[in-house]
């Protein structure tokens, strides 16, 4: 009995390794689910904290870079301005009453925009992350949208009070419905793990017509994303089959490398819209 | 004893924060990204005790995940470097080593360090890497990265162990 506790005692690095793995690959495992551990993350008080003022560092050195983007966004709004302003002077001109153009109340557009900075980053690793400075207080949750002037972004994993984290479509866990715009044939996009550039779009039906350069945007199935949001193009005319589908490399709208500010899509009926989702599927 | 705990504490601070900041946003080539913090590792005095060596590599590979959101996976392959350490430092140095010694180049040999610096780089990317492919596995490419990433790891952290010889110089340990 005594030499087995002595041994107990003199080996107890080894017992305290054992544990110590053990809880390692608890976190692991949990973690390889969606849904994430918020202390564990970047979105958690202190790292976000850290992350933000490295950001706003960052921040500085780019905003030669952020002006120039801005500018020119201005410009093509502003071009579509002048255009919708030319088109009503048009109808005025045709028409003998124009009494102002009223949108129907009922018909609401159900997508809204909330904007916030990238405070955190990782395009190199094959689990990639993106932190922003919106949370749960400026009404962010799980599950929703998030998309930059070039494209869609991923979705949130987790939120917290002021930060949360995105799941990009460079992670191999994401995978986004898309459509290809021209011929409307739908497949799912999902990240091979190499090249936070390219994606691949999988379960292509294979009557499906396409060229190289197509533009893949989203399908808007999900709920999350509304439909027609640009994700990419398509970068080969080469294509895998595999079973009966194609699979096509697609060059993503979005640069990773250099995200700054984004967007996250609240949409007011996605809970209509999941709730008659699972009751469709209660039949099943 | 004090000066250690000290010195452990700033390595502990400084490179921690050196990785999450600067070397997390590195990928060279797309394959390598240096992981630099293991210094904090190796550097622990030889005496330390060996359960305190595991705890510690716990730590620092906790407060990593936080920061890289990877829950797990740098915690075990830390777990792993440190408890390999001791067995390590015996292999290559022998048990006659002074109580109070960190691991350097003066103690070691220049050689002798840079050999077990690469072991336990090796062992903590190998870990660090193959856990990560659990979600996709890609054999080569999977090869490839570990090389090239313990190249890198290994350079910076003689690199850096390279300007700390000048500061034990002028009394400093």
């Amino acid at each position: 009995m005594r030499k087995l506790l002595d041994f107990l005692v003199r080996k107890r690095h080894w017992f305290l390794f054992l544990f110590l793995e053990i809880i390692s690959f608890t976190l692991i495992y949990r973690n390889n689910a969606y849904q994430r551990n918020i202390i564990l993350s970047s979105a958690n008080l202190f790292t976000g904290k850290i992350g933000s003022i490295a950001g706003s560092v960052r921040s500085y050195l780019n905003l030669y870079e952020e002006n120039k983007v801005l500018s020119e966004r201005n410009g093509t709004l502003e071009l579509e301005l002048l255009k919708l302003q030319d088109q009503i002077e048009a109808i005025m001109a045709d028409t003998v009453h124009f009494a102002g153009y009223v949108p129907d109340s009922t018909e609401v557009f159900p997508f809204e925009f909330i904007s916030a900075e990238v405070v955190s980053n990782s395009a190199a690793q094959l689990n990639n992350y993106i932190t922003i400075d919106k949370g749960t207080e400026d009404s962010v949750f799980t599950d929703m949208g998030v998309v930059s002037d070039e494209g869609v972004i991923g979705v949130i994993a987790v939120a917290n009070k002021h930060y949360s984290v995105v799941m990009p479509l460079i992670n191999p866990k994401f995978r986004l419905s898309c459509k290809l715009l021209r011929t409307n044939y739908f497949g799912s996009m999902n990240w091979n793990g190499r090249d936070a550039r390219h994606s691949y779009l999988y379960e292509l039906p294979r009557h499906a017509e396409f060229s190289k350069g197509d533009t893949v945007v989203t399908s808007g199935y999900s709920a999350v994303f509304p439909p027609g949001l640009m994700v990419g193009r398509i970068a080969s005319d080469a294509q895998q089959y595999n079973d009966d589908f194609y699979s096509l490399k697609v060059e993503l709208a979005t640069n990773f490398w250099t995200l700054k500010n984004v967007r996250i899509i609240k949409n007011y009926r996605r809970p209509e819209q999941i709730s008659i989702e699972q009751e469709a599927k209660k039949n099943d | 004893m004090i000066k250690h705990i000290l010195t452990g504490t700033f390595n502990f601070i400084v490179f921690v924060l050196i990785q999450v900041l600067i070397l997390n946003n590195i990928h060279l080539f797309r394959i390598a990204t240096p992981f630099i913090y293991l210094y904090f590792i190796i550097k622990l005095p030889i005496r330390t005790h060996r359960t305190q060596v595991v705890f510690l590599s716990f730590l620092i590979g906790l407060v990593i995940d936080a920061f890289s959101n990877t829950p797990g996976m740098h915690t075990a392959a830390c777990t792993l470097a440190g408890a390999v350490r001791a067995p390590l430092i015996r292999f290559f140095k022998g048990d006659e080593l002074p109580g109070e010694a960190v691991p350097s180049y003066r103690l070691f040999g220049v050689g002798g360090f840079i050999r077990y610096v690469i072991a336990i780089v090796a062992i903590h990317h190998l870990m660090l890497f193959f856990i990560e492919s659990l979600t996709l596995f890609d054999p080569l490419f999977l090869l490839l990265r570990i090389a090239a990433s313990i190249f890198l790891s290994t350079l910076l952290i003689c690199i850096v162990e390279a300007f700390n010889i000048g500061a034990k110089r002028s009394g400093e340990f």
